[in-house]
């Protein structure tokens, strides 16, 4: 299938107003479709600004963000919406919803105004549920589904905008080992399956490089690497990022992070 | 199928307040009482309360918290301010009250909005909600420093057009309202697809597609520009913009394609209930219809608070 | 309770309009905005709206007696006084017979205990009278929007049976209620009656200046303000029950007969 480029942020500088430092450095970072890009780096290394800035939700003060070659903040948010799909780190339930309701909101940018639901709408909900493997929670309320099930069902959402990038930020926060491969075999089962691009910031090294395609390594709002899973993730580098003392092991191939424990400051050979 | 229960409810409702009145229908057959006086007042107690209705479901979900009522942003205590200032004046016409009202609703929504400006950019719906406590209180102070002076008579009087009552109703009311009524409530259904996306928050709301800014204005201001013509044409009259989104929320779900709707025709049936009970409760005497829907409202406040807290 | 008091103060304009009528205009010392009948009194300094009486004014006038007027702030005045030691009295002056009874009280206060009796004579008699056959039917509007009106607890009721006019809201026992305009419609008065803030001594049917409540489209209901028949009292002779009443009622009689 052909590759598309999908995202593209260059070399973005971006400080939040009031802060006392630059959020983001001279970041790049790009996404095409059938990649899994995967965003990790520690605790306010800028990870969900880069998703903002990306985005065009926010304007970087160097550097450009642009997506199917065009300027980020020049698309119209709901045609944007139309193309990329969010699953961001927090939503608020202002009142008790269930989840075909949910997902169905996924359909608004395809809706006129007076948007009524017409069938194209309903078998687009009832893909996104059936991927996502939520069809059966169709009438239960979020708030009774477990946190698996319900990031499941917001992946849902956004795959009822028929988009062809996903992007979802920290999205196995808080999930156990079990929900949480559900989660990443799913995104990597759409990506390599429907072509989709992805852009998954998380916490997860290890998961990250067992599905990943590209890594991309924050650190301090700098990008301290970019590549192949393999490439990246080195021993040096996490240690230095993490600023945590680390040994790589490998596991199908793909490099594992195993933290040392704190009395041990040297690692065996 | 729920709808046509609904209308017919609300006609049954509208029938009853023709009907029902200090004096029985049959003697009133013949008499113009009917057609002038009673009709347009269930016709202006239904706009109204149906303003407020639809007014109270939007700023909910604006401001994203249900326990906002259309007066919570300032506008009531504004009116109140300017109808005061109409009384002790003693400006003259029947319209002065009503224009002084509106006046001063909207020199409170010009103050709410700009101090939720403030932050630059877009509107922040807390300081909405606080900006709106602040200048209704700020008002109030001032309304009732001018009240404690004025005369004995000029003060209850005061007190009473503050209650609410709809007994000012009469077709060239009416008309000036459904003239103005349409374009807010326009608005405000046109925005159901985002206010459905809102009550996500607004981050999931712009990724999904809605132009957040906007639609924050849009709402904010149709339903004020509502909020301040029901206030001037008939008074404060509360509960009504705060219970009504909720009883929609429990019959019609919490899409708002259907509960704007749900809520202008169930608060346009609650006020006039309420007023035909002010009516007839103690004829020939009136309440005044804020104390019957605080009546009301309540006792329904506190079985949906122990739903809420079902969940 | 002074013998005889010297220097009064009081808080309601009723009373001290009967203080000047016994005589002892030349000892109040404290009177209210309101008090400003008759033109003498205005010389009396103010001490205060009356409504929540500022106690502290009242006692820098150094009174001896203080006339109240009852209602719930003023039983707490009252008692403020008793603690300066200042002698209050909260007096109902609702009715024309409190007016009598009042007059009889305060005549021996005030320095004039036949002024008193008289006056409480007059009243008597004006109270024994039988009162002429209502001919006219009245409606005393005090507010358009609510629409309140005087019922039967106003001692303008009783003004209106003396001369010949009916309340037609007298069966409503508060002094005053709001009502539905649909009722007012229906029960129909031949006048529509409002007191107004003008002093002299005439009931006037008014053939301009119709009060704000003519123009309004729901008011045209009623077919009295639809054919213009609206009767101005004057406040300062028909605004509280006072020793003019009985002049009140006999201009009152004498308008109405003359409207027919």
């Amino acid at each position: 299938m052909d590759r598309v480029l999908i995202l593209e942020a260059r070399g973005v500088t971006f400080r939040y107003p009031g802060a006392s430092r630059d959020a983001l450095r001279g970041v790049s970072c790009s996404v095409e479709s059938g990649e899994l890009v995967a965003v990790i780096g520690p605790n306010g290394s800028g990870k969900t600004s880069l998703l903002r800035v990306a985005l065009g939700v926010q304007p970087p003060a160097a550097g450009s963000a642009s997506i199917l070659e065009r300027p980020a903040s020049s698309w119209q948010r709901r045609d944007l919406a139309r193309l990329v799909g969010v699953v961001t780190q927090r939503e608020d339930n202002l009142f008790p919803q269930r989840v075909a309701e949910t997902v169905r909101l996924g359909r608004f940018p395809h809706q006129g105004v007076w948007g009524g639901e017409r069938a194209a709408d309903r078998e687009a909900v009832a893909r996104a549920m059936a991927q996502c493997d939520v069809l059966r929670l169709a009438d239960r309320w979020l708030w009774s589904l477990s946190g698996g099930e319900y990031q499941r069902v917001r992946i849902a959402r956004a795959l009822a905008q028929e988009p062809r990038l996903l992007v979802l930020d920290e999205p196995t926060a808080g999930l156990d080992l079990r929900y949480e491969m559900e989660l990443f075999e799913l995104v990597h089962r759409l990506v390599d399956r429907q072509g989709l691009g992805a852009l998954m910031v998380t916490h997860d090294v290890n998961l990250a490089a067992r599905f990943a395609h590209r890594v991309l390594v924050l650190a301090n709002g700098r990008a301290a690497a970019q590549g192949p899973p393999r490439e990246v993730l080195t021993r040096e580098l996490l240690a230095t990022v993490y600023e945590w003392p680390v040994v790589i092991s490998a596991f199908e191939g793909a490099p594992q992070v195993i933290p040392l424990r704190a009395e041990r400051s040297s690692t065996p050979g | 199928m729920k709808w046509l229960v609904f209308l017919g409810i609300s006609a049954a409702v509208l029938l009853a307040a023709v009907g029902l009145g200090p004096t029985p229908i049959v003697d009133l057959l013949h008499s113009p009482i009917i057609w002038n006086l009673r009709v347009p007042r269930a016709l202006l107690g239904f706009v109204v309360g149906g303003s407020l209705g639809l007014a109270g479901a939007s700023l909910q979900s604006l401001v994203r918290n249900p326990l906002a009522d259309p007066f919570l942003l300032g506008l009531s205590g504004g009116a109140s301010l300017g109808a005061v200032i109409a009384i002790a004046f003693h400006l003259p016409g029947p319209w002065a009250l009503p224009l002084a009202a509106f006046a001063g609703a909207l020199v409170a929504m010009g103050l709410v909005f700009r101090l939720a400006l403030a932050g630059g950019g877009e509107l922040d719906p807390r300081v909405l909600l606080l900006g709106g406590v602040a200048v209704g209180a700020f008002a109030g102070a001032i309304t009732t420093a001018i009240v404690s002076l004025a005369d004995a008579t000029e003060l209850r009087n005061a007190y009473l057009w503050l209650w609410g009552g709809l007994s000012a109703a009469s077709w060239q009311a009416v008309l000036v309202l459904c003239l103005y009524a349409p374009l807010p409530v326009v608005v405000l259904l046109a925005s159901s697809g985002s206010l459905d996306l809102l009550t996500l928050g607004e981050e999931p709301a712009r990724y999904l597609g809605a132009d957040v800014g906007r639609v924050k204005l849009r709402v904010y201001l149709a339903a004020s520009l509502l909020t301040a013509a029901a206030v001037a044409a008939a008074g404060v009259i509360g509960f009504v913009g705060l219970i009504v989104p909720h009883l929609g929320r429990a019959l019609w779900g919490v899409r708002h394609r259907a509960l704007l709707p749900a809520s202008f025709l169930a608060g346009g049936a609650l006020l006039v209930a309420a007023d035909t009970l002010a009516r007839v409760v103690v004829a020939p005497r009136e309440l005044p219809v804020g104390i019957v829907t605080a009546l009301i409202g309540v006792p329904f406040f506190v079985l949906l608070l122990r739903r809420w807290t079902a969940y | 309770m002074p013998v005889r008091a010297t220097r009064i103060v009081s808080l309601a304009p009723s009373l001290t309009e009967l203080v000047f009528a016994l005589g002892g205009g030349n000892r109040l010392v404290g009177r209210t905005t309101w008090c400003k009948y008759p033109p003498e009194a205005t010389r009396v300094p103010v001490v205060g709206d009356g409504l929540s009486p500022n106690v502290e004014a009242i006692a820098a006038r150094r009174p001896d007696l203080v006339l109240l007027y009852r209602s719930p702030l003023t039983e707490t005045a009252a008692r403020q006084l008793a603690g300066l030691s200042i002698p209050a009295l909260i007096l109902r002056h609702d009715r024309l017979a409190d007016v009598g009874r009042t007059a009889r009280l305060l005549g021996p206060l005030v320095g004039d205990s036949l002024a008193g009796d008289s006056i409480g004579r007059i009243f008597d008699s004006i109270a024994a009278s039988v009162p002429p056959p209502p001919r006219a039917r009245v409606a005393f509007v005090a507010w358009d929007d609510p629409p309140i009106i005087l019922g039967g607890g106003s001692y303008l009721t009783e003004v209106a049976r003396l001369a010949g006019a009916r309340n037609l809201f007298d069966d409503l026992s508060a002094a005053s209620a709001t009502v539905s305009l649909e009722t007012i419609a229906v029960r129909n008065p031949d006048w529509i009656v409002m007191v107004d803030d003008s002093g002299g001594d005439s009931v006037r049917i008014l053939r301009a200046g119709y009060p704000a409540l003519a123009r309004r489209p729901e008011w045209q209901i009623v077919p009295a303000v639809r054919e213009r028949r609206f009767l101005a009292l004057p406040g300062t002779l028909f605004g509280r029950p006072t020793p003019a009443t009985p002049r009140a009622v006999a201009v009152l009689r004498r308008a109405l007969e003359a409207a027919r």
